[in-house]
């Protein structure tokens, strides 16, 4: 039996503890959020939080998340709470197809987690790991600026120079 | 495919209501009787005044769209289309995704389908003219419930306003009903619209922000069980024999047995089948593909140029007479490879066959085809099958083939459970169908004052539409046997290979420019691969080929890329002023030292667009760091969704012209998943910016158009930055 904590909840499994992270939250939690897109750890796709380190779940085993805490995108936030990332997806229109924004959202979230203040090449360096076919990027990039602390200052700094 | 001229008379039948349900202006099938019931929810209390809308009691306006969300926002398009007139806003509607029915006909093709680019283009008319049609009747079931004149009355986002009184559209529903609708209520003048052209957000943003979006691989029914397919290595080919007991006594695993495309595992997860599946040793048999490599493509294509015994078409004026005479010729050969379109949704598909009825759960650009394919596999009636349409996690034109729906009906009905098929990456990397590999050669020439005076364009490569054509034929003529089938499938691939060109396989490569004497020939020459659709279709290689060439006759010429472009394309207007504007961009454009600037444009899906590449060389390594894109594609119905669109297509395109290449190796794929076949990630993403051309004419696409030019934009940069003429993609530089 492996136990660990999934979105605030105390939850065990007696699935094989090979199988990975990602199929058990799908397939026997039922949360359907984040995505398998590659199954190699190539996509970021099944992106979710291992005590709040960005991971990709569809190639970790469920036996190296006991006793840990798992955050999926339910966890982050829901349409009646958005999560501010998940409202500047909103506002800066961010998913097209909407298949990776998961992953996107909590690799983002990790990063500003870690870092509320990225650089442009420290967005990239940390977003490198999901892929986007429909070509998200700019807006992506766009969105976690406009809620990282950089985007206050700028902010700011636009008011200033526009009273002056 | 089969094309239908909308008439505007046509256009008013499909939306005009009578009783409860839709006169159906565009049936498929021709002769069915009475139409089918609409697959919409049955709501206590809600009207259904046509398929496309319900007005629930508590005043939800619910929208049901027609064509497929694949990521272009044609939900959040089409909405606004309808509720401009209906006068409510998209974002306050309840969307729900269309099931198949005849009513939900892409009005641009005569079938349920999403694809080429033409959603917006071919509902534009019609979903205005379905709001306007109800909005009117709302008024007058309104004035005669309030007893006031419709004159009296106005309208604002669901209410009717009276004076100071405002009564939600629900009030007047009964007595709306009751009346006759207008068939041609008068549609707002372009000054007064409050959602076109608007920077509207999208309506799925949210969903898909916080994963509650439902996808094709989200669907869980009550005892769905999960299966995976061992698949050839080499397209088609059977099994010989299978040796699965070892992978039978896995955890899970219920059963493993064959079906029409390899060896199907299906166990209590996906995860327990593909387990399975790695243990199963299939002998498979051997087929003539077996000897193909990627050079046997390339070897063949030339061969077949070189014979120059292809379908011509169109051919005008003198071509040799022309090239002889002009000032001066440059002739090229230019190479595209086989593409997957890899969406982020790997194929998946859930079916529930239970006595004579069956579900299908699944993301697809064809719903049409649904229920004939899967009552053949099931052998019940195509009217007891119903479809439910999800989200679609990337549809590139992949979605248009449903293979995977045949896969699902065949496992679901061998083991009587409900099942989800799931494809791997390695699957939908390695078994296609693809984008076909192409060999072109362009003859150009020009006369003493930089007139295109000849263009003798000529491709060799395997044909889209038979394939697809193939596959849909099952579904769409379902009193064929398999037999026939086969027989008008085959008829129809010879048909493309001696008479006429599928006009998938050289679209874009000849219709730009103004060259009075032209010849293009094409050559079709298959090796059995599993073709269809990819994003931008045949403009996807064409429009590298063409504007690859124009920039090099323009240089032989002696001018410089944007005069010679603007010189020669007087014939085709739009796109000679889309060149003009991205030409004065350009112009003011100043790169860093070491940065170079490619210019292409092409015209597609009735779109005209130009693209600037801003590149620079570094050890050998291409790095595109700005693309400005110019584009008139009439009215931007969602201006912000028009920019998304053409920078998911700048994107895409960009990601095959860096990379994008499936090499065959005795038959098989070599490629198999993103380490292999790479993606363009965010650290390579150019700057991308965006100009709408505001031309006021209706809209034109734009799923597709900011694809073509990126390719040759990206290689006309490099050959100034490099001195290197690229000619073969994906660009390396030796």
């Amino acid at each position: 039996m492996i136990q660990f904590t999934l979105n605030g909840q105390a939850v065990q499994t007696d699935v094989d503890p090979n199988t990975p992270l990602l199929w058990v939250v799908r397939d026997h939690f039922k949360l359907k959020g984040s995505k398998f897109g590659c199954g190699a750890g190539l996509c970021g796709a099944c992106t979710m939080h291992v005590d709040g380190a960005a991971i990709k779940t569809c190639v970790t085993p469920i036996a190296a998340v006991a006793s840990k805490s798992i955050t999926t995108i339910e966890g982050l936030g829901t349409p009646e709470d958005l999560h501010p990332l998940q409202a500047a997806w909103h506002e800066y229109a961010v998913p097209q197809c909407g298949y990776c924004q998961s992953g996107q959202i909590m690799a983002a979230a990790a990063l500003l987690d870690a870092n509320p203040n990225p650089s442009s090449d420290e967005i990239d360096a940390a977003m490198a790991g999901n892929i986007c076919r429909c070509g998200c990027y700019p807006r992506i990039k766009r969105a976690i600026q406009s809620v990282s602390e950089n985007a206050l200052a700028y902010d700011a700094m636009a008011q200033t120079e526009g009273s002056a | 495919m089969n094309t239908v001229n909308v008439s505007r008379r046509r256009l008013l039948q499909a939306t005009a209501v009578t009783g409860g349900g839709l006169v159906v202006g565009f049936a498929f099938t021709g002769c069915s009787s009475a139409p089918a019931p609409l697959p919409v929810a049955s709501t206590e209390g809600a009207w259904t005044p046509n398929a496309f809308l319900q007005v629930l009691p508590d005043n939800t306006i619910r929208f049901y769209t027609a064509r497929s969300e694949m990521g272009q926002g044609v939900t959040t398009g089409l909405a606004t289309l309808i509720g401009e007139e209906l006068d409510v806003n998209p974002l306050n509607m309840d969307i729900r995704l269309a099931g198949a029915h005849e009513d939900y006909v892409n009005p641009a093709f005569g079938m349920q389908g999403t694809g080429g680019s033409s959603s917006i283009r071919a509902h534009y008319m019609q979903l205005r003219q379905v709001g306007a049609n109800i909005r009117g009747l709302i008024l007058e079931a309104a004035a005669q419930d309030l007893g006031v004149s419709a004159l009296a009355l106005s309208t604002d986002n669901g209410f009717v306003l009276h004076g100071d009184e405002r009564h939600p559209y629900a009030a007047f529903v009964e007595t709306a009903q009751s009346l006759s609708i207008e068939a041609d209520a008068p549609l707002k003048p372009a000054s007064q619209f409050q959602y076109i052209s608007q920077e509207t957000k999208r309506v799925d943003a949210i969903a898909k922000a916080t994963g509650t979006a439902e996808f094709g691989i989200d669907v869980d029914v009550p005892d769905m069980h999960y299966a995976v397919i061992v698949r050839p290595p080499v397209a088609r080919a059977k099994a010989q024999s299978v040796n699965a007991a070892n992978a039978k006594a896995n955890p899970g695993v219920i059963n493993i047995f064959e079906v029409s495309t390899g060896v199907a595992v299906v166990a209590e997860t996906f995860w327990q089948a593909k387990q399975a599946a790695a243990k199963i040793e299939v002998q498979w048999e051997s087929m003539p593909l077996d000897s193909v490599d990627t050079e046997t493509l390339r070897r063949d294509y030339a061969a077949a140029l070189d014979a120059n015994d292809g379908v011509e078409g169109p051919v005008e004026g003198d071509i040799d007479e022309a090239l002889q005479s002009a000032a001066k010729t440059h002739e090229a050969e230019y190479w595209a490879p086989l593409l997957s379109h890899s969406p982020m949704e790997p194929m998946n598909a859930v079916v529930r066959i239970d006595g004579d009825k069956a579900d299908v759960w699944t993301g697809i650009q064809f719903p049409s085809a649904v229920p004939g394919l899967v009552s053949r596999v099931a052998d019940i009636p195509a009217e007891n099958v119903r479809f439910h349409q999800t989200y679609l996690g990337g549809g590139f034109g992949r979605r248009g083939s449903p293979s995977h729906i045949i896969e699902a009906a065949e496992i679901a009905k061998a083991i009587g459970k409900p099942i989800q098929l799931v494809w791997t990456r390695e699957d939908d990397i390695q078994q296609g169908p693809f984008r076909p590999a192409s060999l072109m050669r362009i003859k150009a020439g020009v006369d003493n004052d930089g007139n295109l005076i000849a263009w003798d364009a000529a491709r060799a490569g395997a044909d889209i539409s038979p394939d697809t054509f193939r596959s849909l034929l099952p579904a769409l003529y379902s009193w064929m046997g398999d037999g026939m089938i086969e027989g008008v499938a085959n008829l129809s691939e010879w048909y493309f290979e001696k008479f006429a060109t599928d006009e998938s396989s050289t679209e874009g490569l000849f219709e730009d420019y103004d060259h009075p004497n032209t010849r293009v020939t094409h050559m079709t020459v298959d090796h059995e691969l599993p073709m269809t659709f990819w994003r931008a279709v045949g403009h996807s290689y064409t429009a590298f080929a063409k504007e690859s060439m124009i920039d090099e006759i323009a240089e032989a010429a002696g001018m410089d890329e944007v005069s010679f472009r603007l010189q020669n394309t007087q014939n085709t207007p739009r796109l000679n002023n889309v060149i003009r504007v991205a030409g004065e961009h350009m112009a003011k454009m100043n790169p860093p030292e070491g940065h170079h600037l490619g210019f292409a444009a092409h015209h597609s899906f009735y779109t005209d667009v130009a693209e600037i590449a801003e590149v620079s060389v570094e050890n050998g390594k291409i790095r595109v760091h700005k693309v400005t894109c110019v584009l008139d594609c009439g009215q931007a119905v969602n201006p912000d969704i028009v920019r998304a669109q053409i920078e998911g297509g700048v994107v895409y395109g960009l990601t095959a012209a860096l990379y994008g290449v499936l090499n065959l190796e005795r038959g098989a794929i070599k490629e198999s998943n993103f380490h292999d076949y790479p993606m363009l990630r965010m650290n390579e993403s150019p700057e991308i910016e965006v100009v709408i051309i505001d031309s006021g004419t209706k809209p034109t696409g734009v799923g597709e158009p900011g694809l073509p030019p990126i390719a040759p934009a990206v290689a006309n940069a490099v050959y100034k930055a490099t001195g290197q003429r690229l000619r073969s993609l994906p660009l390396q530089l030796t």
